[in-house]
């Protein structure tokens, strides 16, 4: 037996959010998705009546936000998916919907397109987005097992993938990243995996699977990359953040740690009677037998990652891990 | 398969069983039931192996929120999703019983994700020795919370739980003193939740902040539990809650109390609870033989359900409950094949519960709901009506499907011979008042014969649309209301 040297990627630096059960304001509402451009972090949020984009910073400022719930023009029901484009339009995908939504620079909607339906240009549940390095939108078309490639103004360019767990084959895909070689990664959600394809729709590699070693995966919600190839995975059915090398060498696996944002910490401030209670509380407590689960144990351990939905290296260099039920994001340093 | 004849006795047996110990069968699923023994059916119903059910992935991708279940209406989605497509229904059948006895509410609790473990406890323990479950309940942090039990000092008893234990949970009014209650209480002192205090505070706030609820668990605190000599129901000792538990159990006293609660949620509707100590039983010879079968088996609860549904008077009990509404909401679903995969119609199905009279997960009080004909009222028969009929009327389902094309084997149908065949099916169903198999069969009528043509064809797509009208109109009639 061979021994192998565990280098760990990234360390945990801080955490921003804080639940918020309003429709508009800061903090966040069942957060799903995460864009990032010149600092600006998009964060998705897919609360039942509360749904929108919120900005905010690495810092904690909240800047604005835009789309809100419902049936309309600019408006979402299930939105899944977000992702912003070097000239500023942001793009949210809405599996209820079945449509792409698309925002200006200011957050004023300008267009949406996509509808129910298996053919070219239509939507079975749209579940992640990305921009391509062509500048071109690839949609993950969830219930039709496929990938599709349109131009901003939603001109269908091409579509690849199909159902079942064969390389290159897709079940239920759930989030998409593009790497800086203009490979594509799928997170392959209904088979326990990512898959890495070329710009094309071309398999390359498979990161992942259901088996029991250390870097399998269950049920994951979206791949990240960062400038050197390596891959980070929101491991939504193990409430865990999965890391692999260039290679597809499993190297780290992050369970959660955090601790109190800067809007966490100004509730609870303005709380000294849950404060003064929360710091003479256990909350790493040994549980009971029946909570055997990563999901069960992650209900009862704060700092734990519960419901993982996305990941992003942003442009500062940082691993951002979004939690929908934990409704806030972890920050990672990358080493 | 069974098409357009007679529906034979086993069937309707059949029927009747999968309603009381499920939410119904589809008309496949009582084709193999048909062919097989009654008692030996029982017998597999009472011993449930791990459930397949639409996986909670599936639900907690599509129902971010019921991932978190930080609100009752999102817990109680889930266990709607389970009761719909779960393949041993029995379980959340007796989980359903047993949230109407031990009701806890997320009024007071503000933690629905408590109140699903609650539920979940009721499925591992819920068919068991009565002794456990107790114990387990008494260890229930959504319980302990919800009355009070985190308040229980030694030297400062709470009597919240230590009274309800008795009074409602266990043994019925009448059968213990108000001695006995302090009793009790002290011996659950000490009986509490991890980080108590921090909980209460959150729970009495109803706080969510920072990031969400964090669950509750049980934790003993042995420095405040009162150690001192206790005499309950004539027993003298240094009781622990667990010893009470025993006592309680072995009661005939709780074995009359819970064969009375078996038999008005099984076999037919007794008036509320609040009525037992000054009303007899409707079937005092049956409530003796449950009770019998209680002490006889070691308070093995599926040993009481076995003798009840293998005896006459289960047999002899069709329709004489009336559904309540998640009985009635999961059954329309689960019968009309209607879930499949996730949907916004489950958000609107916990909805309408509600309006029904029935908050899942949030009962009116520690009384629970009173059932029976107070299900009810001229606002939830309209609710209800109108749930069924929306469900049925979806020509699309796998089961209308499936019906229409049992009755396309004897060909073209007159009217009154459709409406005759969907009352089989959907029962098979007697509608008590001909006035309303008329009006069904008037309405019918003006778009004449139901003709289904070929298998495939626009025809075939017309007969699917008419039947899923007729199932629906026939959902809509007050015998649908009973199970």
């Amino acid at each position: 037996m061979t021994s192998r040297t565990v280098i760990e990627r990234v360390t945990y630096d801080k955490t921003i959010g804080i639940v918020n059960n309003n429709p508009l304001g800061r903090g966040f509402a069942h957060p799903i998705d995460i864009a990032e451009r010149n600092g600006e972090l998009y964060v998705l949020n897919k609360h039942p009546g509360f749904t929108r984009v919120g900005v905010c910073t690495y810092q904690e400022e909240y800047l604005r936000e835009y789309g809100t719930y419902g049936h309309g023009d600019g408006q979402f029901w299930l939105p899944t998916g977000v992702a912003v484009n070097a000239d500023g339009y942001t793009f949210v995908c809405d599996e209820f919907h079945n449509n792409v939504t698309v925002f200006g620079i200011s957050g004023e909607f300008l267009e949406k397109w996509g509808e129910e339906g298996s053919d070219v240009g239509q939507f079975g549940g749209p579940s992640g987005i990305a921009i391509a390095n062509n500048g071109n939108i690839l949609v993950v078309d969830q219930n039709n097992n496929r990938i599709q490639e349109f131009q901003t103004d939603g001109t269908h360019v091409r579509s690849w993938g199909e159902s079942g767990n064969e390389i290159g084959q897709l079940n239920q895909p759930w989030g998409i990243c593009i790497g800086k070689d203009e490979s594509i990664y799928v997170a392959d959600w209904g088979n326990d995996r990512v898959q890495q394809f070329d710009s094309q729709g071309t398999p390359l590699k498979i990161f992942g699977g259901p088996s029991e070693n250390g870097g399998c995966l269950h049920r994951p919600s979206k791949p990240a990359v960062d400038s050197d190839g390596y891959l980070y995975v929101s491991d939504w059915g193990n409430e865990a953040v999965k890391i692999y090398s260039p290679s597809g060498q499993f190297i780290q696996s992050l369970r959660g740690e955090a601790t109190l944002s800067k809007w966490a910490q100004e509730f609870l401030d303005a709380n000294p009677d849950e404060s003064s209670q929360r710091d003479i509380s256990d909350l790493m407590p040994e549980l009971p037998s029946h909570f055997n689960t990563p999901y069960l144990i992650s209900t009862q351990i704060e700092s734990y990652f519960w419901g993982p939905s996305s990941v992003l290296v942003g442009e500062d260099n940082r691993l951002y891990v979004v939690e929908s039920s934990r409704h806030r994001i972890q920050i990672y340093e990358l080493l | 398969m069974v098409t357009v004849g007679n529906v034979t006795e086993g069937r309707s047996l059949m029927a009747h069983l999968i309603r009381r110990t499920g939410f119904g069968a589809t008309q496949s699923e009582l084709d193999r039931l048909e062919k097989l023994d009654y008692n030996k059916v029982v017998d597999q119903l009472l011993n449930p192996t791990e459930s397949n059910h639409l996986s909670d992935d599936l639900v907690f991708r599509y129902h971010t929120e019921v991932h978190e279940q930080r609100g009752g209406p999102w817990s109680a989605k889930q266990w709607l999703y389970r009761m719909v497509t779960t393949e041993t229904p029995i379980v959340e059948k007796m989980a359903l019983f047993w949230h109407g006895i031990f009701a806890t509410g997320y009024a007071k609790t503000n933690q629905a994700r408590a109140l699903s473990v609650q539920i979940d406890m009721f499925r591992r323990f819920g068919l068991g020795k009565f002794d456990v479950l107790l114990e387990e309940l008494s260890k229930d942090p959504a319980m302990i919370i919800w009355l009070d039990n985190q308040d229980n000092h030694s030297g400062a008893i709470n009597e919240n739980f230590g009274r309800e234990i008795l009074e409602l949970f266990s043994m019925g009014i009448g059968n213990y003193t108000e001695e006995d209650i302090k009793e009790c209480s002290r011996a659950f002192t000490g009986w509490t939740l991890k980080n108590a205090e921090y909980m209460s505070v959150r729970a009495m706030k109803d706080s969510i902040w920072p990031y969400g609820r964090i669950s509750w668990h049980y934790e003993y605190r042995d420095e405040d539990h009162d150690h001192g000599e206790k005499t309950f129901l004539g027993e003298t000792g240094n009781f622990n809650g667990s010893d009470i538990v025993s006592i309680i159990s072995k009661q005939r006293a709780t074995a009359t109390f819970i064969s009375r609660h078996l038999y008005d949620f099984f076999v037919a509707d007794e008036v509320p609870v609040p009525q037992w100590p000054y009303t007899p039983p409707r079937d005092p010879e049956a409530i003796e033989t449950l009770a019998d079968a209680y002490m006889s088996n070691g308070h093995d609860l599926t040993e009481v359900l076995r003798v009840l549904l293998k005896s006459d008077f289960f047999k002899d009990s069709c329709y004489e409950r009336i559904k309540c509404p998640a009985e009635y909401v999961a059954g329309c679903l689960r019968v009309s094949n209607s879930i499949i995969k996730p949907t916004m119609l489950m958000n609107e199905a916990v909805n309408v519960m509600e309006y029904m009279g029935q908050t899942l997960l949030n009962p009116p009080s520690v009384e629970g709901w009173h059932e029976g004909t107070e299900w009810i009222n001229s606002g939830s028969i309209v609710e209800r009506v109108n749930f069924a009929y929306e469900v049925w009327r979806n020509s699309g389902s796998l089961e209308v499907k499936d019906i229409t094309a049992r009755l396309s084997v004897s060909g073209d149908l007159r009217p009154e011979e459709a409406v005759q065949s969907c009352l089989k099916f959907m029962g098979p169903l007697e509608l008590t008042e001909d006035s309303a198999r008329n009006a069904i069969v008037d309405h019918v009528s003006k778009k004449g014969p139901i003709k289904f043509g070929d298998c495939t064809g626009e025809m075939m797509a017309d007969a699917e649309e008419r039947v899923a009208e007729i199932l629906a109109l026939i959902a809509a009639s007050k015998e649908y209301q009973r199970a």
